[in-house]
Order: structure tokens, then sequence, then C-alpha cells
């Protein structure tokens, strides 16, 4: 027997130590680890490209909106027209149509002169209604307006029609098209930022539609949910978490909270309509209500996720500051809490996030309506956004189609600037250990 | 402490807005309520808009409910927070006229505003179907007379067009149309599939001898995936129909008219829909649209004699007015001078005929 | 004093309170030497003054408000003339109303005669009144409070346990909320669902094999094949949820894992509101992503393979549905699994494990049940989603698990049944109670089963 032979019954023998076991396996384990990093950044990118995606097709729709065609009128406030006494009811539409006549003299005939009026807004005479009613002492005088244009008109300047359909049904005829382009050459019409868009309720004429109603209802809606839902679903995760003894009844209400997550969305209108509505009487169609039956639905979510974030944290904590001598409240509120705060500040955001995009129980409180004035309390008649944009994506008008875009993207600050305010806070609260 | 002093800002903050809440409920109504049909919403709006910004009073609120919770909230009794008026798409039931006066309602003004086109329509990229009404019903109903002849019916076997009737193209039956709690499919189905159902001799004679097994083989639509039931959303059809030029929708005229760069209405009968030829009564498929009045609320909330007589007025409901424009169809003018004169004398329903 | 104002000067006497209170026990220390003598910190001397000074006071302002108005009314009626008086009680209330617009300021509909002019200035003046009242007596409730405490004030008062009681009842008041929703839900669906059970019998409806409920809408049709098998309904819900979660469930996890382990600080930032927006896009525009983008994609991909795929798939919808519910699963997720404690990463890595292994052996089942709750909490969204699958996938009711076909879900069907244009005593607008309240327990059921497992597996590490 040489000595390598040797070595080897040696080797065969003594069994293989374990950092060679190790070491065999390291480079399989090291390229498991890598796929397992790069399922996780995949994971993210298909995420972020869907919300990309999303991103590009609403913006892209909706950006047009914020521009409207306007065209030039060059008024003149005839008291033959409008009479004297009675300002507020006086003929506008007629001033509007006489002012067109004026601008193309040589349209004849009923079917044409029809034609012209189409291609300025009905919210011209109430424009002009308004100016006269702030000053009285235009009467009889000459002014130049912009006014908003037809939304059919608007397309086209936009660029969503056709030209060439125009005689084979298309929305605009040939003469009107001729005399679009007259006013184009004038340098009458063009496309301006669209203010109306920002400031006025819901119209069923696209180009005075606006969301400042909407968003207004959104507003109140979303302070009465989130008043009433963050402390409410924190106090309550915070019982059920760190106070109530394991028992039946608290069974119940885990179950129960768990359970009322699922709940589909309309239900809960259901209930608001039996509860809040008939019962308690209050107003239909009211912020108030939204706010509450809101608040029931965002409840659980708020819940579940804080009771995650109490779960988390560890029981040293809790031991520690029991140690020094703290009450079991104080423990909770001075140590416990703050520590639980980011993640119950995500599940508010989550919750948020759906109760500003939730249409379906609004429905049966009856704010999918059409409400024109802006809401400035709880209990008037308002609208909210997600319901802004279901009515509109029904609208037949197709100017409706890129209004509803836009209403989205309004949609979506609204969300970017809340969630931005809960991510500062939860980077000022968020800790590792 | 600082924390303290902000849960207890927060809970301040949560009482003060409670209470506040509670403090606002309390004040009165001085708009007019309406509720109703999705499908009179988009008109109702419209004269809603006008109303409003025409008069001092307020715009009236309109909710979208269908017409069956429409009648349901404005049968609940008079008063405050009830609806005053209510829109629908089909006409009161008995029930719920009977509902309504057991609940206090007892008088109610039935105001018959106009038709609505039912179009069937494919996009422009394809050629327009030229159907007739008994096409749609082969192709569409779920038990058809059998191809091979005898007073016989059979699950419908038709796969594509062509199978119906030759002339028409070799593509695949795929319709998408409303489901039916719609009124339009209600419509749709009394006014294409009955017909169609008609020009077949025996089951006419059938319709005379038993109305009620007519009717089932009429009225009941295929459940195989050729009809589609694509809900209630219209705008979401006719972009379904742009991206897929084999199928056919069923939908409101207003959104043909809005969309004639996308798609065509389909002949029926030789017709194909226009605003003229619903007008006329040419084409065929076109049902009235209503809305009720509680006559106790006229007088007490602000603003009512106004809407109606802004509603019933010619330039709104007129052949020229402005719910034309919105794709409307008007009524005759007897018809128009009748409801109009109802309506200033309050005439009150009474009885369903 | 409007109600108002008198909020919030109730509020500034208990924030007032608070001070006096905890000057008292300030005073008291001082004398006794240092505020170690007192039972409890000052602060709570001061929170049991406030409290006891503020909560009766709104209790009795709420109580008031609630009450005043229907007093109030009461008065003016009783001074209306006969006439009116005897009006019945519908017609009063309009009457009423009118009355409150003129007082509001509103406009009213009828012309304005003497007697609703008394009317109103009677109202004004009872209101008047009224208010004065509740200010004195809310004020001099809250002061008597705020005075009676400060008195009772004294090295041995149990402040804090007090204060703690209180705040324990408040805790305890807001996780019965939840309990009372459920309440109120069984109660707002359960009359009109029985009536839907007098119509079809409850078995037809649980066991049933078809959904078509295809009734007529008016007295004089015929519905023909008006049946009412809730089993699709529920089966098409399933396939879409499950769909939604075969996508929600791994990349959000993913995603979790790597923003919690492995993302830079900087990364994770930009990336996790990201991934909450997800969360927040309103459902119609996934409806339209779905209906227009997705399912077309779907089904010609479908043709090419040879396979025939519907228009209206479960796949489009429960794709779309996945991708909406991500951040339920991803925000979640990451936030548990970042709160498990370092050191039993470390431990891990001092025994040689990779990064991965110390995520997948120790962290991930540490963070098990928060893991699990957010991933329940994105299956119940999955559930009770309507606009996506309103858009998407159709209304039809098949009775498949073939991800091509179309499906409906419940929740479509509630809302199509509930906003329809039929008669709302029709058995199709009630099956929407029946489908609801049938949802339900199937819900709490799952929920019951899920609790236990999770508490089964639920361990706490440190």
């Amino acid at each position: 027997m040489n000595k390598a032979d040797l070595i080897r019954a040696e080797e065969k023998k003594t069994p293989k130590r374990t950092i060679d076991v190790v070491r065999a396996g390291l480079a399989k384990r090291y390229r498991a680890e890598g796929r397992f990093k790069l399922y996780g950044l995949g994971a993210i990118i298909i995420s972020l490209l869907c919300l990309a995606i999303l991103f590009i097709s609403i913006v892209g729709k909706g950006y047009p909106a914020f521009q409207q065609t306007f065209i030039q009128l060059e008024v003149f406030f005839d008291p033959a027209v409008l009479g004297h006494e009675n300002l507020s009811s006086a003929n506008f539409p007629g001033l509007v149509k006489k002012t067109l006549r004026n601008m193309f003299p040589d349209v004849k005939g009923r079917s044409d002169k029809r034609a012209l009026y189409q291609l300025v807004s009905t919210g011209a005479a109430f424009q002009l209604r308004e100016m006269i009613l702030k000053d009285p002492g235009l009467v009889g005088k000459t002014v130049s307006v912009w006014v908003p244009a037809d939304d059919d008109v608007d397309m086209l300047m936009k660029g969503h029609f056709d030209r060439k359909m125009s005689e084979s049904g298309g929305r605009l005829n040939n003469k009107q098209l001729a005399w679009i382009d007259a006013l184009s050459r004038q340098g009458k019409i063009e496309k301006r930022f669209n203010t109306i868009f920002f400031t006025s309720g819901d119209s069923r004429e696209p180009e005075l539609a606006g969301i400042g109603g909407a968003a207004s209802g959104t507003v109140l809606t979303l302070v009465v949910t989130l008043i009433l839902s963050f402390p409410i679903g924190v106090a309550a995760a915070v019982y059920l978490e760190e106070f109530a003894s394991k028992n039946r009844w608290t069974d119940l209400i885990e179950v129960n909270v768990n359970n009322l997550a699922a709940v589909p969305s309309i239900v809960f209108g259901l209930l608001g309509l039996g509860v809040f509505l008939n019962f308690f009487g209050l107003p239909r169609s009211a912020p108030l209500v939204g706010g509450l039956v809101l608040t029931l639905m965002t409840l659980p979510i708020i819940i579940i996720a804080s009771r995650a974030a109490l779960q988390s944290v560890p029981p040293s904590i809790r031991e520690g500051a029991l140690g020094v001598g703290a009450s079991k409240m104080q423990m909770v509120m001075h140590h416990v809490l703050p520590l639980a705060l980011p993640g119950m500040l995500t599940g508010t955001i989550i919750g948020m996030a759906r109760a500003l995009g939730e249409t379906a129980p609004l429905l049966m409180i009856g704010m999918v309506a059409f409400i024109v004035d802006i809401p400035t309390g709880f209990t008037d008649p308002s609208t909210v956004l997600p319901v802004q944009i279901y009515l509109w994506a029904d609208s037949p008008e197709r100017a409706f189609v890129e209004r509803t875009s836009a209403a989205i993207i309004v949609l979506l600050a609204f969300l970017i600037i809340m969630n931005a305010a809960a991510i500062i806070l939860r980077k000022k609260f968020e800790r590792r250990w | 402490m600082a924390k303290k002093t902000v849960l207890l800002a927060t809970a301040l903050v949560f009482i003060f807005v409670v209470s506040t809440g509670v403090v606002n409920a309390q004040s009165a109504r001085d708009y007019i309520s309406i509720v109703g049909s999705s499908t009179v919403y988009p008109f109702a709006t419209v004269v809603a808009e006008q109303f409003g910004k025409t008069t001092r009073y307020k715009t009236p609120k309109i909710e979208s409910t269908g017409s069956g919770g429409g009648l349901k909230l404005f049968c609940a009794g008079v008063g405050v927070e009830h609806p005053d008026i209510t829109n629908a798409s089909r006409r009161i039931k008995k029930s719920e006229l009977e509902k309504c006066q057991s609940n206090g309602v007892t008088e109610i003004v039935e105001v018959k505003i106009g038709y609505d086109g039912i179009v069937l329509a494919n996009s422009n990229r394809a050629k327009p179907m030229k159907l007739s009404r008994k096409d749609i019903f082969l192709a569409l109903a779920k038990e058809v007379p059998d191809p091979k002849g005898g007073e016989k019916l059979v699950a419908n076997p038709y796969r594509t067009w062509k199978d119906v009737n030759p002339s028409l193209p070799n593509i695949r039956i795929e319709v998408l149309g409303p489901p039916p709690t719609s009124g339009t499919r209600d419509a749709f189905v009394e006014l294409a599939m009955e017909s169609g159902a008609k020009k077949f001799d025996w089951l006419a004679a059938l319709r005379k001898k038993d109305k009620k097994a007519f009717k089932a083989v009429a009225h009941t639509l295929r459940e195989d995936g050729a009809y589609i039931e694509a809900g209630e959303n219209d705008n979401l059809i006719v972009q379904k129909l742009d991206a897929n030029p084999n199928a056919v929708g069923i939908f409101g005229f207003s959104f043909l008219d809005q969309n004639t760069d996308k798609i065509q209405g389909s002949y029926v009968d030789g017709v194909q829909p226009s605003f003229d030829a619903i007008a006329s009564g040419d084409y065929p498929l076109s049902r009235p649209l209503f809305f009720y009045v509680k006559k106790a609320h006229i007088g007490v909330i602000p603003g009512m004699e106004g809407y109606l007589a802004e509603f019933t007025s010619e330039k709104a409901w007129g052949p020229d007015g402005y719910l034309a424009d919105k794709g409307m169809i008007p009524m005759p003018d007897a018809e128009r001078y009748k409801y109009r004169a109802d309506v200033a004398k309050l005439h009150v329903l009474t009885a369903l005929k | 004093m409007s109600p108002t104002t008198l909020l919030a000067a109730l509020l500034m006497l208990s924030a007032a309170a608070f001070y006096f209170g905890r000057q008292r026990a300030f005073a008291i220390a001082g004398k006794a030497g240092g505020t170690r003598h007192l039972h409890s910190r000052p602060t709570y001397y001061g929170l049991l003054t406030a409290l006891w000074c503020g909560i009766p006071a709104l209790l009795i302002f709420v109580l008031w408000l609630g009450f005043e108005d229907k007093i109030i009314t009461n008065l003016v009626i009783a001074d209306l003339p006969n006439a009116i008086r005897h009006l019945p009680e519908n017609r009063l209330n309009l009457v009423v109303n009118d009355i409150k617009n003129l007082v509001t300021g509103n406009i009213v509909a009828a012309e304005v005669d003497a007697t609703m002019q008394a009317g109103a200035a009677h109202y004004r003046s009872l209101q008047a009144t009224s208010n004065a009242a509740l200010a004195v007596v809310a004020l001099s409730l809250g002061i008597v409070g705020a005075v009676v405490v400060r008195s009772r004030i004294s090295r041995t008062l149990r402040a804090r346990n007090l204060v703690e009681q209180v705040i324990k009842y408040i805790l305890i008041a807001c996780s019965c909320i939840a309990i009372l929703t459920t309440i109120g839900i069984v109660l707002s669906v359960l009359y009109e669902a029985l009536r839907f059970f007098k119509a079809i019998p409850i078995t037809d409806f649980l066991f049933g094999l078809k959904w078509s409920p295809q009734m007529a809408i008016r007295a004089d049709q015929v519905g023909s094949s008006g049946a009412f098998g809730a089993i699709p309904v529920f089966l098409g819900t399933l396939l879409i949820s499950a769909i939604a979660m075969a996508v929600a469930v791994p990349v959000g996890l993913m995603s979790a894992i790597y923003l919690a382990e492995y993302a830079n600080r900087r990364f994770r930032d930009v990336a996790k509101p990201l991934l909450e927006i997800l969360a927040g896009i309103p459902t119609v525009v996934y409806g339209f992503f779905a209906a227009i983008t997705v399912a077309p994609f779907i089904r010609n991909s479908g043709s090419v393979l040879g396979l025939e795929v519907s228009s209206e798939s479960a796949l489009a919808a429960g794709l779309v549905m996945g991708i909406m519910i991500i951040p339920f699963v991803s925000s979640l997720s990451d936030d548990v699994i970042n709160a498990v404690p370092q050191a039993l990463r470390d431990g891990a890595y001092s025994l040689g494990a990779t990064r991965s292994e110390a995520i997948k052996q120790v962290v991930l089942p540490a963070a098990l049940p928060g893991i699990v709750g957010s991933v329940l909490l994105a299956v119940s969204r999955a559930i009770g989603e309507t606009m996506i699958v309103v858009m998407a996938a159709g209304l039809a009711a098949n009775l498949t698990l073939n991800p091509f076909k179309t499906v409906t879900t419940v929740t479509v069907q509630i809302v199509t049944l509930l906003v329809g244009d039929q008669e709302f005593d029709s058995p199709k607008t009630l099956a929407a109670f029946a489908l609801g309240l049938v949802l339900f327990i199937v819900t709490l059921f799952l929920n019951v089963i899920a609790l236990k497992v999770v508490r089964k597996y639920r361990e706490q590490y440190e």
C-alpha cells in the first residue's frame, strides 16, 4: 500500500466535512439566490409596467380635455333684442344667434342658419347673461367675447373627426367646416386652457361640463370618511389586539371584521339606504351619508391592516414598557402604537384609495346623480369623482371620452396627493429593529 | 405628550364633524329631486340644466337609478324626503300604481316625452347588415321553428348569419345587447323578436290561441353565447364593436348618432335607422319614454311648474328642440299637444288602460 | 349662539379645563413635594377634568339638537291656522318644508302669504330661544363638571385609572361598530331576501345549476326561463377570483419580498407608493382597459393558437383584477416582512444561509400571519369587485371552469338586478338581496375557517 492509496482509504472512511458539502452546493445556492432576487425585481417591474401602461393610456386620452376651443364673437348688446325691464330673463340665445348672423351675413335658409348656430355652445348665452347681470352698463355697447365652441367643433379642432366623413353622416357638414375654416383664418377660433373643466359642475354639454362639483363632493365625502374611519379603525384594532381577552366574543368580532371586508360594496349601499336614510332620516345624495357608508366600507380594511401592524411589534417592546412600570394603556399608547403607525397608515391609504374610487355603494344612497350646483356643505346634494367618471363614460357625446379620461387624471392626482401625505407621515414613524 | 395632544385634537375634530353633520341635517329642500331610468337620464338632464340656468330656481337633482328603483323611491310616499318626479323607460305597472296609492301617492301625472330608437349596428369596417325582423328572430331566439319544416321548435341551430339567411355574410352570430333587467331589452324583444316570430304562420296562429306560449317562444333569447349580455354601458358596446368588426350591437339611437364615424346602423326590414326614419315610423324599432310627477308636490317644492313647462315646451321636445339634438325622437304633433295639455291641467293618472 | 360656534366654545372650554386640572395637580404636587407624590402624572388630572367637562356637555348638545327640530316644528304647527293644521300628515310636511325654506332664506315654491311669514317668524324665534338655552345649559354643565372634578383632585385621586377606563370604553365602542354593521347589513338584506325565497324555493336557488333571470318585466309578458340557480354565479365568482389571485399573490408577494429585503431605501421609497397607486385607480378605468385592450388581445392570441376564446372571457377580467389587487398583497406584506426582527435574519445568516434561504425559511414563516391577512384582504376585494367584471366579463352565467368562457359574478348580478328597469317587487330584483345574503354567509363561513387556520399556524417570533 502506498501513501496515495492510504489517503484515499482514509477519505473513504471519514465522512465528508460539512464545509465541503456546503462548498459543493454553494454555486447552486448562489444561482438560486440570484434567481430569487430576479423574480422579485421582475414582479415589481411587471407591476410598474402595468401602471405605466394604464397611465399612458389615461393621460394620452385625457390631456386634450385640458384645452377647449373658443370662438371670438363681437357681441353688440342690442337693447332691441334684450329689452329693458328684466335683463335676467332676456333673450340671450337670440343675441348669440344675431351675432353669428352678423359674422356670416350670407348665410340664408333655415337649416343653414341652424347649422351656423350649432357652432357655438349653448353656454355662450349663459356667459353673456352673466356679463350683463354683472355690469348692466354694457347694454348698447359692442364687446369682443371668447365663448366656448360646441363640442363637435372642439372635437374637429382636436383632430378627433375625420373631415372626409363630413358628408356621409359625420357630425359636421361641409358648410360648417367652411365656416370653421373661415374663423380660423381670421384668428377667431383657438384652443385655450380649459378653466371651465376645473371650476364648473356637471353639464350635459361636454364643453360646459366640469369636475368642480364632483371634486368638491369628493373632498367633503372623504373628509367625513377619513375623520371617522381612521380613529375608529385604529381604536378597534387596538382594543381587539391589545385589550380584548381571547374569547368567543372577540373571535366573533374578528371573523366579522374579516367578513365585512369581503362584502360587495353595493351591499354597503343597501345598508346606508336602510339605516342612514330610512331610519335616521338623513338627506339623500349628501356627502355626509356617502362618507358614513364609505367609512363602514373602509373600516374593515383599516382594522385588518392595523391589527397586522400591531401584531408585528415585538413583544420585547411591550415587556420593556411594562417592566419599567407603565400601565397597559401607557404601554400601548406610548410605545406600541407609534411603532405600529406606519402599517396602520398603509392600511388607511389603501382603504381611502378604495373609498376614493368607489361607485357602487353610492348608487343606493342617491349620489349617482346629475348635479350642477357645486356642493359646499356636508348635506348639499353632491356626487363624487368616480361617479362623475362613470356617468360621463356612459354619455353618448364623443367629447365626453376625453373628459372622462381627464377626470380620471384629476382623480389620480387626488390619490397621489393623499398618498404623498401619508407617505411623509409613514416615513416619519417607520423603523426597523 | 405630543402624541396625546395629537390624539386629543383628532378626537375633538371627530366630534366636531359628527355634530356639525347633525346640525346641518335639518335644512330643508329647495330643489327638485328626480330619480329613475338611465335611458331617460341623458334627456332629463338637458332639460334640468336649461331650467336651472335660465330661471332663479336651483338645478334639479337627477339620479340614475333604473326605472324600477326610481318608481320604488317615487312611490314611497309624499313629502320632502321622497322624490318629486321619476323617469321611466317603460310605463308604470299596475302593481306599482297600487303601491303608490297605498303609500298615499294618489295623484300622479303621467307625461310621455318622446321615443328612443333601438338600433342594431356593426363596425364601419364591415358591410352593413341588411336584416329583416324574421332574421333577427331566427338568429337570436333560444328556440326556433325546425328549419327542416314542420310545426315544432328546436334549440337554435344557426351558427352564422348565412345559416339564417343566405343573403347575409358568412360570419359567426355575435350580438352584444342589454341584459334581461333592461327596458331596452324588453322593448327590443317586443318589437323585433315578436314580430319576427309572427312571420311564421303557425306561430302567429299560436299567438291567437295561446298568447303565453307564443310569448315564451318569442321573448326568450338564446343563452349559448351568440347573444352576449353586455351590460348597460352603451359606449362600451360601441367600442367593442369597433374592436370586433364581426359583432353586432343593440343599443339606443343616440349612441349611433354620436359615433357615425365608427359604426353604422343595420337595415331592419330595408330601413336604416336615422332620425327621420324613426320619427316617421318607417324604422320599426322604437319605444316610448315617460316621466311621472307627484301632483301633491306641485306648488310646494320650488320650481316644479317651471320644470314641467320647460320640458313640455316646443324648444325642448319639439322636432327642432334641443332634446332632438341629443337624439330623442319627438312625438307626432297631436300627441305632443295632448300631453302638453295634460300637464297644464295636471291630468291625474287614475287607472292603466 | 349658533350650534357651530357653541361647539367650538365647548371644545375651547374642554381645552381650558385640561390646563385648569393640570395646574391644580401641579399645585397639589408642589405642596406635597414634587409630582412623584401624586398617584398619576399631572396630565392625567388635566385629561380627567377635560373629559368631565366635555363629554356630558357634548352629549347634551347632540341630544338637544337631535330633538330640537322635532319639538320646534311641532310648536310651529300648533300655531298654524286650523285649515293647515288639519291637512294630512304628509301634506303638512310639505308646508313645513316651505316654512323652513323661508327661514333659511331659500327660494320657496308658492307665494309667501301672511300665515307662512308668521310661521317662519315663529320658527325663527323659537330656534333662537332654543339655541340660547342650549348654550347656557351646555356651557354651565361643562363648567360645573370641570369645577367638581377640580375640587376633587387630590394626591390619592386615581386619575390615570379613571381616564384609562374611559378610553377603554371608547375603544370597545369602536370595535363594536363592526358588529353593528353586520347586524345592519343582515337586517337590510334579510327582509327582501325572505320575500324572494317565498317566490323561489330556497333549494332551487342554492342548488340550481341554471341562472337566467329572463323574467317578464311587464305583467302581460311571459317570463319564460326564469331560472334562479345560484351555483353558476358563485362558480363564476370563484373562477375570476382564482385567476385574479393567481396573478396578484405571486407578483405581490415577490414584490413585497424584493422591496423589504433587497431594494435599497431610495428604490423602495419610490416603488412602494407607485404600487399603491394601482389600488387607487378607479375600477371603471380597469374595466375599460380589460374590455378594450386585454380581452381582444386574449381573443386574438387564442384564435392564433386555435383555442376558442369568447370576447368576454373570464381570463381578461381576472388578469386585470389581479393587477388591481397587487398592492393589497405587496404593500401590506411588505410592512409585515419589514417588521420581522432583524435578529432572526442575522441568526439565519450566521448559520450560513443565503439571503433567499433566510427569507424563505425564516422571514416568511415569521411573517405568515400578516401575509395571510393581506391575501385574505385581497381575496375579499376580488370577490367584492364589480365594475371590471361588468365591463369585461359580461353577464352570461355559464356553468364552467374554462377561463376562456364568459362567466358572471355575484356582485355583477346584484348591481344589474338592482339598477334594472324591472319592477322592484319582482323576484328579479329581490334575487339581488338573496345573492347578497348568501354571499355574506358564504364569506362568513370561509372567514371562520381562515381564522382557525391562521390561529393554528400563528407563531410569534422575537
